[in-house]
């Protein structure tokens, strides 16, 4: 079974690859890094439970919602 | 006292009285940053010529004659904002943008731009095309960023007033570090013609920098086109929050100056301290930036990321590309907690009239090293800052960062104030009333380059 540091370099290789997307050593440190600094809290995001809530649509940010 | 050396309404009230020749005091602006800027790197151009045309033209506004500088993020009719990038990967032209109209409108002169971390992409202000601006308090420590120019340039006296953007905490972040008043307006309120992410962006506002609350009034008055009229904030009703990361996770001298501030504009108002609760503070800071990256995405392809500039910094470049990565299905949870984030602040406005807490856990760190050491262990000072600040710019409600304290190695402290959509004005009672309860000892304080340099 694929480790997690594993599974991240299949996530960034195979995303930049799909996307045509080059990157040097550096680059691809960067991401390495910033994918192990955000990825926790997507997920933890994804997970989130909101309960019913119904999306407010075009929201006014000027304004409290309606 | 020079005149440069006033606050931006002892200025416009020195040339409007004819105390002060606005042209001395343009060139005595220009003059301090010969001085000055060679220290702190806050601003990246001057223009005298098109400055003097400015002040011959100026309309008697209530900022009539009076310097201002404006961050590298909004072009100008003789220059192209750069964004602190070697290169922009959307079109930037010379231009009138909002924030120019509303300072020319008002009088005001624009002494020169003021740098800013490269693509506005961090709190800390320590990479920008122009090398990073460097912090008045110490010159070795972040100014903040992303308009760490404008706070720089205020904070080193270069001019009394700067034109920042605030997308995450862009303008009281830098406040903070710099021992500032900055004011990030309600979405929509202040003049954003011209950037060029007007047309998609519902994070990023413009707004004023300055020495005190009465000087981002002035200036934000400009910015919003429209008068914020002083009140009374009696009564006020100050909500704190407990048990989340930023009330808690933050440096002890931090929080001790931030509570006594709290605790000691309570008393001045004659309101009082009540603890609330805001779930998912968290989320919605992530939120923020998904949100903010998912709304810079416009003008990025892989082909344009394979081709951009090697003078980028890699962390921009590779931070670019893995925005690429971040999954539709985040953004889409991001805008359900920008919902559900509105909808409890309304509600808990009913209860509190303002919402407090640091605007940052820990004081300027160091600019080649910008980490923070926290209660829960020492993190980037990015990680750390943006935890109390995506909210602001996730729901639309303004915030300001008010100066409340130096730290034991001399580096300002700041308090955010948040309030209900609207009440700008509110805010800036609330910190004018902050200032009067400490006898204005911190935006009075001076950093030791512009006393040492002021004495001489």
């Amino acid at each position: 079974m694929a480790t997690s540091a594993e599974r991240a370099d299949d996530f960034i290789d195979g995303g930049l690859a799909s996307f045509g997307i080059e990157a040097d050593e550096i680059e691809r440190a960067v991401i390495g890094a910033a994918h192990q600094l955000f990825w926790p809290g997507i997920l933890e995001l994804l997970s989130l439970d909101l309960g019913e809530l119904e999306l407010e649509r075009n929201p006014d940010l000027s304004k409290a919602p309606e | 006292m020079s005149a440069i050396d006033l606050t931006l309404r002892g200025q416009a009230a020195a040339v409007a009285s004819g105390e002060a020749d606005a042209g001395e005091l343009l060139d005595a602006s220009l003059a301090r940053i010969e001085e000055r800027n060679p220290t702190v790197n806050a601003v990246v151009e001057t223009f005298p010529e098109r400055s003097r045309e400015m002040l011959e033209a100026a309309p008697e506004g209530p900022l009539h004659g009076v310097p201002v500088v404006i961050k590298d993020e909004w072009p100008l009719p003789w220059r192209a904002q750069r964004f602190g990038m070697a290169e922009m990967l959307d079109e930037a032209e010379p231009g009138e943008s909002g924030p120019y109209r509303a300072l020319r409108d008002a009088g005001a002169v624009i002494v020169g731009v003021g740098n800013m971390h490269e693509a506005g992409a961090s709190s800390t202000g320590n990479a920008s095309v122009y090398g990073a601006a460097r912090n008045p308090w110490n010159p070795e420590r972040c100014p903040g960023g992303s308009s760490s120019g404008p706070a720089a340039a205020v904070g080193a006296r270069l001019a009394a007033g700067a034109v920042g953007a605030d997308g995450i905490g862009s303008i009281r972040f830098p406040a903070a570090y710099c021992g500032l008043t900055g004011l990030k307006p309600t979405f929509g309120r202040s003049a954003m013609g011209g950037h060029h992410m007007a047309d998609v962006t519902t994070m990023i506002v413009s707004g004023p920098l300055c020495a005190d609350a009465a000087d981002c009034r002035l200036l934000g008055s400009a910015l919003l086109g429209e008068g914020l009229a002083a009140g009374d904030p009696s009564g006020l009703r100050i909500g704190v929050l407990g048990g989340d990361v930023v009330a808690d996770d933050v440096a002890p001298e931090v929080r001790e100056a931030c509570e006594e501030a709290i605790a000691a504009l309570a008393e001045a108002s004659g309101g009082e301290v009540r603890r609330v609760a805001l779930p998912d503070l968290d989320a919605s800071a992530l939120a923020a930036v998904l949100i903010a990256n998912g709304e810079g995405l416009g003008g990025f392809d892989p082909q344009r990321l394979n081709r951009m500039s090697p003078e980028l910094t890699p962390l921009y470049r590779g931070f670019a590309k893995y925005r690429m990565l971040m999954p539709a299905a985040a953004m889409a949870k991001a805008a359900r907690v920008r919902t559900a984030m509105r909808r409890r602040l309304a509600a808990l406005f009913e209860d509190v009239d303002v919402l407090a807490w640091p605007t940052v856990p820990a004081v300027a760190p160091p600019l080649e090293a910008p980490l923070v050491d926290l209660p829960s262990g020492t993190i980037s000072a990015d990680e750390a800052n943006v935890r109390g600040a995506g909210l602001a710019n996730l729901t639309g409600i303004p915030g300001i960062s008010v100066p409340v304290g130096l730290s034991g190695d001399g580096m300002p402290i700041g308090l955010q104030l948040l309030a209900a959509w609207g009440r700008d004005e509110l805010l800036l009672d609330a910190a004018e009333a902050l200032e009067g309860a400490n006898g204005r000892r911190w935006v009075e304080s001076v950093p030791p380059l512009a006393a040492e340099q002021t004495e001489a």
